[in-house]
């Protein structure tokens, strides 16, 4: 075989396989790769016992769009106090999305109990999931007539 | 063969030069590309996110330099696409040097887009930079093609850096150069999927598919498909082969309506002798006869490589042709006067000149410079030149002067620009055509300055491939 044969098949057969991994054909937003499913949305870690709809003392905020996906808020309310926040939908389309918001979303959390308003601080890095948090939350607020 | 073919001669119709604005259209979509990716990076919040967070900064800073790395990458495609109206108008030694200040450029651009962007992801999601780029490289769409894409690109630069290319053999070099469009292929994806900008306008999408398409149909078009239709068209094969002198031969090629190929006196094929194991490198070589009827003549002096198994092919062959090529062509001459000078094997195009422009007898001066007498080719040649079309041909033979000087060591006792001036007087008024190696053409053209031939009026070309 001459040496130029050699380095074809070579080339040929390093590109069959890097894209037989995962992330080589996968588009935007498809994966579905252990570690991803895994670290899960944030929402799950936030309340696992939330149900699907709206139950009592429960209300859900509207969907904000963002640029980079839709962000949902839900509150839980008794006495007038936001008691607990989950989050229905924030951008998870990829990883980098994920990563940002498994970091984000709990600080907002926090800062939506310490406040009681929507009235809470851009977390760094999530400015875009910070806005439509606030957006959503504010509707969830207003649902509750709370203040 | 060549006196026949020579002699005869048809109405002069002088090549029409490069229009300026082509210049200024190719120039000017370069760096207009450049700009356009940054007034998409921009328009995406890209300045106010450069000046926010240190780590949102270096996300940003990483985007830039990865959008400018991969335009000057397109750029260089179609630089380097031998597409005519670049080629015609800036010439192949001077796109050359560009395409290695670019190739450079968009090379440091590209690590400091790797380096900007794992660090500002890692900041973002507060990761170890290490993991963080583990993460990228593992997880991220489309990121593990983008690193063999960079792994690529390191090997194409590694091996053109200076000391590199010298211990390479030209044709392991040029194979290894064409990854770079693997390379950049496979940068492709990350762009679509987890690329900002790509994402994120409309405006930016159309801009990126755009030069993609752009790119990728030159290539097409112009180094592959042109250069295939013209070598079917015109079925070149190699029809005798003449030593000159030693180390120095001419070859015969005949095709069909060779006519009609668009070559002038002075320009180039790169050509492939299809004769077995070498032919996928095409050789750069000048017409010493453009063609006349269904002949033309190339003369090559052995060097290195393939040149010298030119010497060696038989009657035949076929041949495939990439061009025509070059600038040094009838273009330039104003219709008087005409200098030109050549130093060994960089006669050939200055011959097809001589054969080709209409001055009137004692015009045309020639100097032949050589390093001893039985290299001088063409001398037959040249004594028919002077009596049929009054050339003036002047031999310069001897070993090379000590000083930097287009002269042999026995006339270095002058100046080069007075030995200049004593062996073509009207030089000052000429229009003067130089043709030799690099050093060689830097001491001519000094000479010629000093002879005070204005810059406009000298034309060179530099066969340092």
């Amino acid at each position: 075989m001459r040496r130029i044969t050699g380095w074809l098949l070579c080339t040929v057969a390093a590109l069959v396989l890097l894209f037989s991994y995962k992330t080589s054909t996968m588009g935007p937003g498809g994966e579905t790769s252990a570690i991803a499913a895994g670290a899960g949305t944030g929402s799950t870690a936030a309340e696992p016992g939330s149900g699907g709809a709206s139950g009592p003392g429960r209300y859900d905020g509207s969907v904000a769009q963002t640029r980079w996906g839709p962000v949902q808020v839900r509150i839980t309310a008794s006495g007038g106090k936001i008691t607990n926040v989950s989050v229905l939908q924030v951008p998870d389309g990829n990883f980098r999305d994920r990563q940002i918001n498994d970091h984000a979303v709990p600080i907002l959390r926090q800062e939506t109990l310490a406040a009681q308003s929507a009235e809470v601080d851009t977390v760094s890095g999530a400015t875009v999931t910070s806005d439509g948090y606030r957006e959503s939350l504010q509707a969830a607020i207003d649902a509750a007539h709370l203040k | 063969m060549s006196a026949t073919v020579l002699d005869r001669r048809t109405a002069y119709r002088p090549p029409r030069p490069a229009p300026a604005w082509w210049g200024d259209v190719a120039g000017s979509a370069a760096v207009l590309s450049l700009l356009v990716v940054t007034a998409l990076w921009t328009a995406d919040r890209g300045v106010q996110e450069l000046l926010g967070e240190l780590a949102t900064g270096l996300t940003s800073a990483g985007r830039l330099t990865g959008l400018l790395s991969a335009d000057l990458m397109l750029v260089q495609v179609v630089l380097m696409a031998r597409v005519p109206l670049v080629e015609r108008r800036f010439g192949q030694d001077r796109i050359a040097r560009w395409h290695r200040l670019a190739g450079f450029t968009s090379f440091h651009l590209l690590l400091a887009h790797v380096v900007l962007t794992t660090l500002g992801y890692a900041g973002t999601a507060r990761e170890n930079v290490l993991t963080q780029l583990w993460l990228l490289v593992t997880e991220y769409p489309g990121m593990l093609l983008a690193t063999a894409a960079l792994a690529l690109l390191v090997l194409v630069v590694v091996t053109s850096v200076r000391a590199a290319r010298r211990r390479l053999r030209y044709e392991s070099w040029h194979l290894l150069h064409l990854y770079a469009y693997l390379g950049i292929g496979l940068a492709l994806p990350h762009q679509l999927w987890t690329g900002a900008d790509f994402v994120g306008s409309a405006a930016a999408r159309a801009y990126w598919w755009t030069a993609y398409l752009v790119a990728l149909g030159s290539v097409l078009v112009f180094r592959l498909g042109l250069p295939a239709w013209r070598s079917l068209r015109h079925r070149v094969e190699v029809a005798a082969v003449v030593p000159e002198a030693p180390g120095i031969t001419s070859i015969w090629l005949r095709g069909r309506h060779l006519d009609r190929l668009p070559v002038r006196a002075g320009q180039f094929f790169c050509w492939r002798f299809l004769d077995g194991p070498g032919w996928s490198r095409a050789h750069p070589y000048s017409l010493s006869a453009p063609p006349s009827g269904d002949l033309m003549r190339i003369t090559v002096k052995a060097l290195g490589d393939g040149s010298a198994g030119v010497a060696t092919l038989r009657p035949g062959t076929r041949v495939l042709l990439e061009g025509p090529y070059g600038r040094l062509t009838g273009e330039h001459w104003r219709g008087g006067g005409v200098t030109l000078l050549a130093c060994g094997v960089g006669v050939t195009p200055l011959l097809a000149l001589l054969w080709e422009l209409p001055y009137a007898p004692g015009q045309a001066v020639l100097l032949y410079r050589a390093r001893t007498p039985q290299e001088l080719a063409f001398r037959a040649e040249l004594d028919r030149l002077a009596a049929v079309r009054g050339v003036v041909v002047h031999h310069l033979v001897g070993p090379r002067a000590r000083r930097p000087s287009w002269l042999p060591v026995h006339a270095e006792g002058r100046s080069d620009a007075e030995t200049l001036r004593r062996l073509s007087p009207d030089i000052a008024t000429h229009d003067v055509y130089l043709c030799g190696p690099d050093g060689w053409i830097d001491a001519a053209r000094a000479a010629t300055r000093a002879a005070g031939v204005p810059e406009q009026h000298t034309h060179h070309e530099r066969f340092a491939w």
